[in-house]
């Protein structure tokens, strides 16, 4: 059984927080996959990131269950909050904001994921408490 | 088996796709991303046809008895349309209905297509390397420079990354093709249908060569152009243009025509011998050829090991060779200073530009071309290729053998050098000079020759996935060749467009062709060559020749 | 709930008595039929990977669940993930799979470590994926296991004769294993129950499970929605309708609609929302999740959504509404896989039932432009 590449790939994604050129040439030469073909494979997955990202990532719904409640004000909130759009990172490096896909929390839209963790029924008091609770 | 196809019975092979058995009854089908002897991957979504009141791509769909297939019908056509209209907006831009080279050009006329109605939205760099150059705006994502460069050249070099519309082709991390183990093979030229890959022209600084008359303009033919350049003016595959090719260069103002044919011989005389004494002292084996630049890269890139243990010939590639002599023997005998010289190659090859370009070839040669961009400049020049009377190499280097003319297809150099270590080695004449199992398009081709009693194996491969192959048991030979394009030069990446196996194979016939036609058929039987030793480098491997005729190589990074 | 019913094991230990086949007909009697949103009868398919006489073979279970509004799996996997276990196990025994995958969204990475816990010593390895809606493809997800670019792959040969890494390979959705122990074990197990995944304009979204052929305005009248809703969509690639009191919940009625059944995603509009709006959200889901590799999928769904976010912001002709159409119905006929094929869905549909807004939205615009 060959390594898993994607699992390989995750494991970087979490430890470094984006995936490297170094990243890169180091899996090549633990698994013989061509230079090119991970790097297909890593930026083919939107959690996948060749670039830096912030502490934070933030990927927040923008699919129609989350629409329908009301997440582009949502979405304007943060990006106003962070002073950062979609696919961007704040200057600090704290944040990394990515509008994507359902995220399976469509009975309490709307929602986002943050670092992974699931943060729904999202309103505006809420991202203020979660966002401080960060700083 | 039969099939119905828009109404009309035709018989198939139900082992050939659609796409394929329509063609062979005379039906073309549009089509952009399936290339001949790939496995289709059906992305274009240009090659539809109607089976059952579905649409489906012709590439991918195998003929069952009783078919019945529509190609003709509204729906087909509309949905080819807007397919190719989808892939329009940024070809359109640069080339529309323009260029005979580019299938997407070519289809467009035939789909009707008048109007696009989207704007061009990619907005990438262009690569501008060395040797290849890459437009990603072209780029239709076809994806069969990426499968050639994977699946024949096993070198992946590039891949798609990103998703979407954001979908490209590129190098790991968007390095441009120079900065990763690209080996300039140029098989991705080859095979891109929309020109969004090419290769690095040098045509503006020939042209300024040419036009400066302090210089003394040499050009050299390599052994397969004589046999692919006629393509470029419309005469058929496989046809013979060498005393035209050589005319036509005269006309664009080169001082001198020789004949890169003669420099193969040299490589002969210097490999054989090598060859010969390394049979003497028992290896190092196997000794692997080193004509092929598109190899050399990929083996300093993937193969180290081989450095180490002085399996590579130290010889350098025919044209090479012809380069430094030109430099040196020929400027002295014709009194001119080497600087005034200019040696300009025509290549089959975009490796080859590269080559010219390592700081160990000292710029022997100054330009490579490839076949295509010597057909631009007779071209440029208003030659009438097809009507001009045949004219011979200039003398001084200009005479060459069979030998070297068998160079341009894959096992041509196995076979050349085996004419010449045979002969030289025992004293004897071969019986037969043709060596029947060295031929032909087989991927890895195999043999054996007696010689002084010892049992020589020899091995050759044309691809580089089939060097991969061959290297995995390389110990079990002698003596190796690789080319990395295949068929070798015939099929190299500098060759007429479009690519297709039928005109390689008929190249291949044009240059046995050549071989059997010349009265000289052996390396060591051509004059010139025993005279350049006589006069100039001693004997074959002498201190002199190697210090001109040798070179070493690289370990480099992926 | 059926669906919260246990078996602690008992289901497989029956498995295991009644043997391989035995099994699969049992399956195939009970008429399982898959969860995932195509409803193949799970049998046949264990029978066809039974049948190959290839020794290696794999199962997987598909937890891609990435259609927007399915929230069903995550549901199964959070409440009762012992009997989606109990199921891969059953389902490797009757097909003669040594390992098993479960391929778990990137966006449930969370369940991870539960699952783990559970599977102890059996050979299932978790692969979590990282955010592609198109790895929910049933070849999609056997190259995103493998290490590549989650792009389909040419059928045929299908997965039961050459899946992952070219061995025959069972791959069923997460609820279509949950459903595999009740059914073995439970003689009352209703095969006709569904878990319908309700959200949108309602103030009660979430699981209802429901039979087969219940009326669709039962279902939303439980999700009490505040506002009138107007249309239905089933997920973004099932289309959507008008609200009605007529149509049933079953593949048949609501194929008639042009829409698809798949997997039970409902999502509700209310009358406060513009079709145009939610098709242009839609067409950009599509043009985000779209793997690239066909052209009408790659080019044409990311044309699709400049479109309509000229209609929707901008100024648009009437005459963009026929590309529109034109576009739709080439990118549904010719793209290579169903993430392509029905990535217009919604979009045909909405200018089959709701062409008035999108013609008002351009009239719209066009006099806004005037009185500037």
């Amino acid at each position: 059984m060959p390594d898993l590449l994607l699992t390989e790939l995750r494991k970087i994604q979490k430890k470094d927080g984006y995936i490297s050129e170094q990243a890169i040439k180091k899996l090549n030469k633990k698994t013989g996959i061509p230079l090119s073909n991970i790097y297909g494979t890593a930026t083919f997955y939107a959690m996948l990131h060749t670039t830096p990202q912030g502490k934070y990532i933030i990927e927040i719904c923008n699919s129609p269950s989350c629409f329908l409640n009301n997440s582009l004000n949502i979405i304007k909130y943060i990006e106003n909050k962070l002073k950062i759009k979609s696919g961007q990172t704040s200057k600090d490096k704290k944040f990394s904001l990515h509008i994507g896909s359902c995220i399976g929390c469509c009975d309490k839209a709307p929602a986002m994921l943050l670092n992974k963790k699931q943060y729904t029924n999202l309103t505006k008091e809420k991202i203020d408490f979660i966002l401080k609770k960060l700083k | 088996m039969r099939i119905r196809v828009d109404n009309k019975n035709i018989e198939v092979d139900s082992n050939k796709s659609l796409l394929l058995n329509l063609k062979d009854n005379g039906i073309n089908i549009p089509h952009l991303c399936y290339q001949e002897g790939l496995e289709p991957e059906a992305r274009c979504r240009i090659c539809l046809v109607e089976i059952n009141n579905k649409l489906v791509t012709s590439c991918n769909t195998y003929p069952k008895e009783g078919m019945e297939i529509k190609t003709k019908t509204k729906r087909v056509n509309r949905a080819r349309k807007i397919n190719a209209e989808l892939l329009m907006p940024e070809h359109m831009d640069k080339c529309f209905r323009l260029n005979k080279h580019h299938d997407l050009c070519n289809i467009i006329g035939d789909l009707g297509l008048k109007e696009v109605r989207f704007n061009p939205t990619r907005k990438y760099t262009a690569d501008l390397g060395a040797s290849v150059i890459r437009d990603n705006n072209l780029c239709i994502n076809c994806g069969r420079c990426v499968q050639v460069c994977a699946q024949v050249q096993a070198t992946w070099a590039i891949d798609f990354a990103g998703r979407a519309h954001h979908e490209h082709v590129t190098p790991y991390f968007e390095h441009d093709l120079n900065d990763v183990a690209c080996i300039k093979c140029g098989q991705c030229i080859a095979a891109c249908p929309v020109g969004a890959i090419d290769e690095r022209e040098h045509l503006q600084e020939v042209l300024a060569a040419l036009k400066d008359k302090t210089k003394h303009v040499v050009v050299q033919t390599a052994p397969s152009i004589r046999a692919s350049l006629g393509e470029e003016f419309d005469m058929p595959p496989g046809t013979l243009v060498t005393g035209k090719m050589i005319a036509a260069l005269r006309r664009c103002g080169f001082n001198k025509v020789f004949d890169t044919n003669l420099g193969a011989d040299m490589t002969i005389m210097e490999e054989g011998t090598e060859f010969l004494t390394r049979a003497k002292n028992n290896g190092p084996f196997p000794m692997i050829t080193t004509c092929c630049p598109g190899w050399i890269k990929f083996m300093e890139h993937f193969y180290h090991d081989l450095i180490d243990s002085n399996n590579m010939s130290t010889c350098k590639s025919p044209h090479e060779m012809l380069g430094i002599l030109i430099k040196t023997y020929y400027a002295k005998k014709a009194k001119i200073s080497k600087k005034d010289i200019v040696v300009v190659s025509v290549m089959p090859c975009t490796a080859k530009k590269f080559e010219s370009t390592r700081p160990e070839m000292k710029s022997d040669v100054d330009y490579v071309l490839t076949t295509r961009e010597a057909a631009k400049l007779i071209n440029h020049f208003n030659i009438d290729f097809k009507n001009l009377k045949d004219e011979e190499f200039d003398p001084a280097l200009g005479i060459s053998t069979g030998a070297g003319a068998v160079f341009g297809a894959t096992g041509g150099v196995m076979e050349a050098a085996l004419r010449t270590a045979y002969e030289v080695g025992t004293g004897k004449q071969l019986t037969k000079i043709e060596f029947d199992q060295l031929r032909g398009m087989d991927g890895i081709k195999t043999g054996t020759i007696i010689i002084k009693g010892k049992e020589i194996k020899f091995a050759v491969a044309n691809g580089l996935a089939n060097a991969r192959e061959l290297m995995k048991r390389k110990d079990d030979y002698h003596f190796i060749e690789i080319m990395a394009c295949p068929g070798g030069c015939i099929g190299g990446g500098g060759q007429p467009l479009p690519f297709a196996w039928e005109k390689i194979h008929k190249r291949m016939a044009a240059i046995y062709k050549e071989d059997a036609r010349l009265p000289l058929r052996k390396s060591h039987e051509n004059p010139i060559v025993q005279k350049i030793y006589k006069e100039f480098l001693d004997k074959p491997l002498s201190k002199k020749a190697h210090k001109l005729l040798h070179t070493h190589y690289y370990k480099r990074g992926l | 709930m059926q669906i919260k019913k246990q078996t602690k094991g008992k289901a497989l230990a029956k498995a295991k008595k009644l043997g391989q086949k035995a099994t699969i007909n049992l399956i195939k009697e009970k008429v399982l039929l898959g969860r995932g949103g195509a409803g193949f009868p799970t049998g046949t398919k264990w029978e066809m990977v039974y049948n190959e006489p290839e020794k290696e073979k794999y199962l997987i279970c598909n937890a891609d669940e990435g259609e927007p509004g399915t929230f069903k799996d995550k549901f199964i996997l959070e409440k009762n993930p012992e009997l989606v276990i109990e199921g891969i196990k059953i389902a490797m025994f009757a097909i003669g799979a040594k390992k098993a995958f479960i391929y778990l969204r990137g966006e449930y990475e969370y369940l991870e470590n539960r699952l783990k816990k559970l599977i102890k010593k059996a050979n299932i390895e978790i692969v979590v994926g990282a955010g592609a809606y198109i790895c929910g493809d049933e070849t999609a997800i056997l190259e995103s296991i493998e290490g590549k670019r989650g792009q389909a792959r040419l059928k045929p040969p299908f997965p039961t004769v050459k899946g992952l890494y070219g061995k025959p390979t069972a791959i069923n959705n997460v609820e279509t294993l949950a459903n595999v122990p009740l059914a073995i074990y439970y003689k009352d197990w209703n095969p006709n129950l569904r878990l319908y995944s309700l959200s949108g304009n309602v103030t009660k979204p979430g699981i209802y499970e429901l039979p087969l052929g219940t009326k669709l305005c039962d279902l939303i009248k439980l999700g009490k929605p505040k506002n009138k809703i107007k249309a239905i969509y089933f997920g973004c690639f099932g289309g959507c309708m008008p609200h009605c009191e007529k149509t049933k919940l079953t593949p048949d009625d609501i194929c008639g609609k042009d829409c698809i059944h798949g997997a039970g995603t409902i999502i509700a509009v209310d009358e406060k929302h513009s079709i145009v709006d939610v098709a242009t959200n839609i067409a950009k889901f599509y043009e985000f999740e779209s793997c690239g590799k066909c052209t009408p999928c790659r080019e044409g769904t990311m044309r699709i959504l400049a479109l309509l976010e000229n209609i929707s912001l901008k100024n648009a002709d009437m005459k963009d509404l026929n590309t529109l159409q034109e576009l739709a119905e080439v990118i549904k006929e010719t793209s290579f896989c169903g993430l392509g094929q029905t990535s217009t869905n919604h979009l045909l549909t909405a200018l089959k039932y709701f062409r008035k807004e999108f013609e008002e939205r351009i009239k719209e615009q066009k006099d806004r432009r005037r009185i500037r």
